[in-house]
């Protein structure tokens, strides 16, 4: 067998190059994993809350709540920043090119801001701050046997790491939304006071007619959703770490990247699901 | 006689391996093995580097799946993805690992203390217990006031590696596994490891298995020893010269 010089990463003489075929194989198999091993984490945290033990559950609470502060409280700088940016744009946007008049500019405040993209830049910047977050603490976790430390000790890494976490990105997602949208409507209402463009009832009856009831089952569904994605997805990549250390920034990004997927998926479903029931948002 | 000792498997609420089989993608650890720990007993198991021992001892707790076979723990069928059955059970085990795997966001008290304050209601501990008792398996291997509230980053290999037996101790196991547990560390340091597991050694309620290739433990301990070999669970002095390493050597 005729041996050019050794790669820089030599690979082991016995592994096959995979054929056409294979390759189809194994990426099909590989997707079906990838699924079962995502709907057996969540169903895997999930009922980890249905295991006895009160001192548990307490500790995952406080967990819980850790999560929710460093998901929740740590990230309001982050997000004040953008929804004030975010609010201004919009209404920059809609006065230069639309010369909308006030109550106009309030129901596409609503449509685009408290329904889009409050809940999805939110998500996504929990994604970005928290989900990596987690990812890599948990591959690096997993690398380092604290995993297995924490099994040896009795202790279900399902109540004691994922389920937390998935609760703190839910809570701070549907927290941070509520906020991201209150700062993105100030900033907006300012930046069109700033322009001449809208008085504060006339933007004030705009949110009232376009706010309706099944915005807070939206709400619900939405950030829900949303930070559950980012909790979960965010959990199970990083768990996927096997035994490196150097697995653990691939995964990390695979969480992120997955998780935005799976974000900016989620929400156009919801939101064609919404418009479906309630019609459309600016008449 | 291969691969079982010589107590009846039923005479015992032990560690019971029957016909398993585990493979990485590339080794082979277990072949149709099996091992019989008798409750109160200490069993030392050494092996080849790479041969599995670790992996062997992660099975034996009930940390890892089988590809085949059983293992029971105390008369119980470990499930890996559900660790708190045994704890909830009665069944009380405890693991030092080879890197001591202690969780680097708490720092070392807390971590002695997880496990306590996670089974505070099946141990009947209240949180006052809970400290004293985590304070007093800290004093046991050594650590001093300032290393209790430090993160495992900032400690020493030795250090961590005593915090680590210290978690394992504080639950006052009935099972316990050892896994290298005083490599790396200092004379003075790997003679107090010495003394704790020859304590545990002659604790009739307490089952512990040693995986280690050191001499100097295994002479202190002396107790029964296996060896891992391709796959096989042998008792030491029934190794054939011809296998190679490590060396055969009754203990018994």
């Amino acid at each position: 067998m005729s041996e050019g010089p050794m790669s820089l990463f030599p690979r082991h003489p016995e592994t096959e190059r995979p054929g056409v075929v294979q390759k189809v194989g194994k990426s099909t198999l590989g997707a079906y994993q990838q699924t079962f091993g995502l709907l057996e984490t969540l169903l895997g945290a999930l009922s980890s809350q249905f295991e006895p033990g009160l001192a548990a559950r307490s500790v995952a609470s406080r967990l819980a709540i850790r999560q929710m502060f460093f998901t929740g409280f740590e990230a309001l700088p982050l997000v004040s920043v953008i929804a004030i940016f975010v609010g201004a744009t919009i209404v920059i946007q809609m006065q230069t090119v639309t010369q909308l008049p006030g109550d106009m500019i309030g129901r596409v405040i609503v449509a685009v801001v408290l329904r889009e993209l409050a809940p999805l830049t939110t998500a996504i910047i929990v994604a970005g701050r928290s989900g990596t977050a987690i990812a890599t603490e948990l591959g690096n976790m997993k690398a380092n046997s604290e995993i297995l430390a924490l099994s040896s000790l009795g202790i279900d890494h399902m109540r004691f790491v994922v389920w937390p976490r998935m609760v703190g990105a839910i809570v701070g997602v549907m927290v941070l939304t509520v906020y991201f949208g209150i700062i993105a409507i100030m900033s907006g209402y300012m930046t069109g006071v700033v322009m001449g463009a809208s008085s504060f009832a006339a933007l004030q009856g705009g949110f009232a007619e376009a706010l309706v009831r099944g915005d807070i089952i939206l709400f619900f569904l939405k950030c829900g959703g949303l930070g559950l994605l980012v909790g979960w997805f965010s959990c199970h990549y990083g768990l996927e770490v096997r035994v490196s250390p150097t697995e653990v920034p691939q995964k990390a990004s695979k969480a992120v990247i997955m998780t935005l997927l799976g974000c900016v998926v989620y929400n156009a479903l919801v939101t064609a699901g919404f418009y479906m029931i309630v019609g459309p948002p600016v008449r | 006689m291969a691969e079982r000792n010589s107590i009846p498997p039923d005479s015992h609420r032990g560690i019971s391996l029957r016909g398993a089989s585990f493979r990485y993608p590339r080794a082979e650890v277990l072949a149709n093995a099996s091992l019989d720990v008798p409750r109160g007993s200490a069993y030392v198991i050494s092996g080849a580097n790479g041969a599995g021992k670790s992996t062997l001892l992660y099975i034996l707790a009930g940390l890892v799946k089988l590809e085949h076979g059983t293992i029971t723990i105390g008369g119980y069928r470990p499930d890996p993805l559900r660790p708190s059955d045994l704890a909830r059970r009665g069944v009380r085990r405890g693991f030092v690992f080879q890197e001591g795997g202690l969780l680097s966001n708490m720092n070392a008290l807390a971590n002695v203390a997880l496990a306590l304050r996670y089974h505070a209601d099946l141990l009947g501990l209240t949180i006052a217990d809970v400290e004293k008792r985590a304070k007093s398996a800290l004093d046991r291997v050594r650590i001093t006031q300032n290393e209790m509230y430090e993160l495992p980053a900032h400690l020493s290999f030795g250090v961590r590696k005593r915090v680590a037996l210290a978690r394992a101790m504080a639950i006052e196991p009935k099972f316990f596994f050892f896994d290298d547990p005083d490599v790396g560390l200092d004379a003075r340091t790997g003679s107090l490891v010495h003394e704790i597991l020859s304590g545990y050694r002659d604790d009739p309620e307490v089952t512990m298995l040693v995986a280690t290739n050191r001499e100097s433990l295994v002479e202190r301990l002396g107790v029964q020893s296996f060896v891992l070999l391709n796959g096989r669970i042998i008792e030491r002095h029934n190794i054939p010269v011809s296998s190679g390493p490590p060396p055969p050597r009754s203990v018994a």
